[in-house]
């Protein structure tokens, strides 16, 4: 039977454990407390009496907080316990329990109360198989201390666990031989902080009680002014404002600061890539700009920061290339993987002024489009300078780290993600369709830039001439006449590989099909094969590769389906869109809680429930962020010059929406929608 | 001859650098330690341009590190971004700073362009 697992998040800190808020190392799952992709904590089980804790319940009162409440023994006999105990944790930039012990008997109870405390300091990359590492542990009775301490070389991490009660502390953890008086209590604060050793030896950050608690109350006022800054959302649905709240709760939840951004970005997600993804970070802004625009500056001043400068074989870097993975754990800083700062991705970097472009039509902040204008014409260079790697006038990726580099540079990124229908996979350096939508989007829009920011109309013309140009070929080379839609990707000699993907829709998107191609692309896209009901599969049923629970090969990704759904409506398929909007949203409220990163492809029809998958993390910030992008799909928002252009298609069933003070150059304005199907007949739900 | 850190700043020249942001000012202070004495080096970057003086003056980003990690920097063999997670290089104040020195210090020195994966090989794997 698989343990239930609980979290809390704060940032890219977060700590998973069992349903009694025990943790215990598990090869199978990332349990324990970790920071920066180090696990600060790998042991952490209370007893009381010699006995492990039963949860009676539980209150997960914020993403960052839980309560436990729980009673010693088996769940046979404990309801007539006289003691209990309630577990209540909380994490920031330190992980922090109170327990307190409650005695319901009339006599005063003598108990002993144990923490077992452990650390590994592994690398969330490697906790399937961690190395051993010789921790140094030093119980310091004298200050109430228990420490753990890592180093190799000038690299050092260390936990130091404190409590407030007075502690019998040994090398695995913490006695407290206790009397609690008759309907009395006892308390302790436990306290681990989390260090990373700097110069000299010096901690990174304070480490102070008043700070802790400071934090602990910001973290509180922090959320609640995150939700009131986002636009108030009124929905006849039943299931929709919960959606929304839900999913803008999780995409605070998973804001980070890096060392080196004084601005909180997104991170991927939980719990494999609780760090800074340039893809993620770029899509999940994409998807927000209407609801949190605060993301987007932060997250492109840090990309820019990050930029690819030197040509590196092992980091897959180039000049001007944007980042795919930034990591502080050991792995990365000794270079056995390439991700202190791994650029291996050939779609960040069009993405990156997409979403600069996309960022100022919104906001009208001309001055940081003036402020990136080195960064992004960087970006621009890239795309043909280091990204047409054959020199055919396509955007193309071919790691340079044969040893840990990745294979596949897109959002698809695993091994056997592209393949044609017969699952034979192409040489490599490998164009896929996607990145040229990226790539014709990127330079349409860096020519408005620097027509109306950069005052450099000639670059201009010359993008725009690049752009046409890019377009008309790709339209002759990519398609595939008789299969009516275009080919997944080109191999190194132009061979089209012939999968039908759901790749094609971000063509949509990104506005580089033909106008009359894109009914056959909606059709393909709304297909029995393609569509289960839920959302577009990765991949179409019927073909070779095809696996209703392989990621990229058939599984459903609520973030693709975004992107899928807002191409459809630019291009005027308006209830397709709807249909696929309607799918993600019910997948996302049957199953509850934050939307999970991939489901199943199996039909619908064929569940009835959505099928989740075990590798699927959740919350995800592009998973989050999809419900967001899908609201502004249906209601058509977008911006005009200084106003804000509405214009609702909504799912069948939907009622009315509003959705209020949406932020932007306009200032604040209201947007409102009703499903028109709902007025000419009865309601379908 | 590969040449030292000291070396390298002192070649860098006032002419323009391409490859900096024209948007990014800012004084950066090295401080390289050697047998327990330290050498100051400041460099003083705006307009894409690296003016490189010996001073002890404060700095916006400060960066320590032994004279040897330093001209491992210099020589492309070590990232900045490792060396500061290995705790090799510290730094002190605005670490957005820090990056520049990518762009100041050159790459790995047998590191290829992508387009040369594809000819030559004939690419594929």
């Amino acid at each position: 039977m698989r343990q239930e697992r609980l979290h809390v998040i704060s940032g890219n800190a977060f700590a998973i454990g069992d349903g009694q808020g025990d943790i215990e190392v598990d090869p199978q799952a990332p349990v324990g407390l970790f920071f920066f992709d180090t696990r600060f904590l790998s042991r952490w089980v209370l007893t009381v009496g010699g006995e492990r804790l039963n949860a009676l319940s539980r209150d997960d009162l914020t993403y960052f907080e839980t309560r436990f409440v729980l009673v010693p023994g088996a769940a046979s006999h404990y309801v007539d316990a006289d003691v209990s105990v309630i577990r209540h944790r909380s994490l920031d930039d330190s992980f922090n329990e109170r327990l307190t012990v409650l005695n319901h008997a009339a006599e005063p109870a003598y108990l002993t109360v144990r923490m077992e405390i452990g650390a590994d300091f592994a690398d969330i990359a490697e906790v399937g198989q961690p190395r051993h590492r010789e921790v140094v542990v030093t119980p310091d009775a004298e200050r109430g201390l228990l420490r753990l301490r890592y180093a190799r070389g000038r690299f050092a991490r260390e936990t130091v666990i404190s409590s407030t009660a007075p502690a019998e502390i040994d090398r695995s953890g913490m006695t407290f031989r206790i009397r609690v008086e008759p309907d009395g209590q006892w308390n302790t604060d436990l306290h681990i902080a989390m260090t990373f050793q700097g110069e000299a030896g010096r901690d990174m950050r304070a480490d102070l009680t008043t700070h802790r608690h400071h934090i602990r109350r910001g973290m509180r006022d922090d959320l609640q002014a995150w939700l009131d800054r986002a636009p108030q959302l009124v929905a006849e649905h039943e299931a929709l404002p919960a959606l929304y709240r839900g999913s803008l709760t999780d995409l605070a939840a998973l804001r980070y600061e890096p060392l080196s951004s004084v601005d909180r970005v997104p991170v991927g997600g939980l719990p494999w890539a609780m760090s800074l993804y340039g893809r993620d970070s770029l899509i999940t802004c994409l998807q927000t700009l209407p609801f949190v625009p605060e993301l987007t500056p932060a997250t492109l001043r840090l990309l820019a920061l990050l930029q690819g400068g030197q040509l590196d074989d092992e980091h897959d870097e180039e000049p001007g290339k944007i980042l795919a993975e930034l990591r502080y754990g050991e792995l990365a800083a000794f270079g056995d993987r390439p991700t202190a700062l791994y650029y291996g991705a050939a779609d960040t970097t069009p993405l990156f002024v997409i979403l600069l472009d996309e960022y100022e039509r919104w906001s009208g902040d001309g001055e940081l489009v003036r402020q990136l204008r080195h960064p992004a014409r960087m970006a621009l260079d890239w795309i043909d300078e280091y990204g047409d790697l054959v020199g055919d006038g396509y955007l193309r990726y071919q790691s340079r780290n044969p040893r840990t580099g990745t294979v596949n540079q897109t959002w698809k990124d695993s091994a056997g993600a592209i393949v044609d229908r017969r699952c034979r996979a192409p040489a490599l350096p490998r164009a896929t369709c996607e990145l040229q939508g990226y790539a014709y989007d990127a330079k349409v829009r860096g020519a408005r830039l620097a027509r109306e920011f950069w005052d450099d109309p000639e670059y201009a013309d010359r993008l725009e001439r690049q752009a046409a140009q890019l377009r008309e070929r790709f339209n002759r080379d990519f398609w595939l006449p008789h299969r009516g839609h275009y080919a997944l990707a080109l191999g190194p000699d132009g061979e089209p590989v012939d999968a039908l993907s759901s790749n094609i829709g971000h063509l949509l998107w990104s506005g580089i099909v033909d106008e009359g191609r894109a009914g056959a692309v909606a059709e393909h896209l709304l297909g029995p094969d393609m569509f289960s009901g839920w959302g577009v599969r990765t991949l179409a049923a019927g073909q070779r590769p095809y696996n209703p629970v392989g990621s990229h090969v058939g599984a459903i990704w609520p973030s693709d389906n975004s992107l899928i759904a807002a191409g459809l409506r630019r291009y005027g398929y308006d209830e397709q869109a709807a249909r696929i909007t309607a799918g993600i949203l019910e997948m996302a409220h049957t199953l509850g809680g934050a939307v999970p990163e991939v489901i199943a492809g199996y039909p619908r029809s064929l569940t009835k429930y959505p099928v989740q998958l075990p590798s699927a993390g959740r919350p995800q910030s592009w998973s989050s962020g999809a419900v967001l992008l899908l609201l502004s799909t249906m209601l058509g928002l977008r911006p005009c010059g200084d106003n804000l252009l509405v214009d609702p298609r909504l799912p069948k069933g939907f009622g009315r929406i509003e959705l209020l003070d949406i932020p932007g150059r306009w200032g604040h304005a209201d947007a409102y929608g009703r499903d028109r199907v709902t007025v000419s007949r009865p309601r379908l739900r | 001859m590969t040449a030292s850190a000291v070396e390298h700043l002192r070649r860098l020249g006032p002419s323009r650098r391409v490859e900096l942001p024209d948007a990014v000012a800012g004084t950066v202070r090295l401080d390289m330690r050697e047998e327990g004495r330290t050498e100051h080096w400041y460099l003083t970057i705006g307009d894409q341009r690296v003016q490189v003086s010996r001073s002890t003056d404060d700095a916006e980003l400060v960066v320590r590190a032994d004279r040897e990690i330093f001209d491992q920097l210099a020589r492309g063999e070590i990232h900045p971004a490792e060396a500061l997670m290995r705790n090799e290089v510290t730094v002190q104040g605005d670490i957005r700073l820090f990056m520049l020195l990518r762009r100041i210090f050159p790459g790995p020195p047998d590191a290829r362009h992508p387009r040369e994966l594809t000819t030559g090989t004939g690419g594929g794997r």
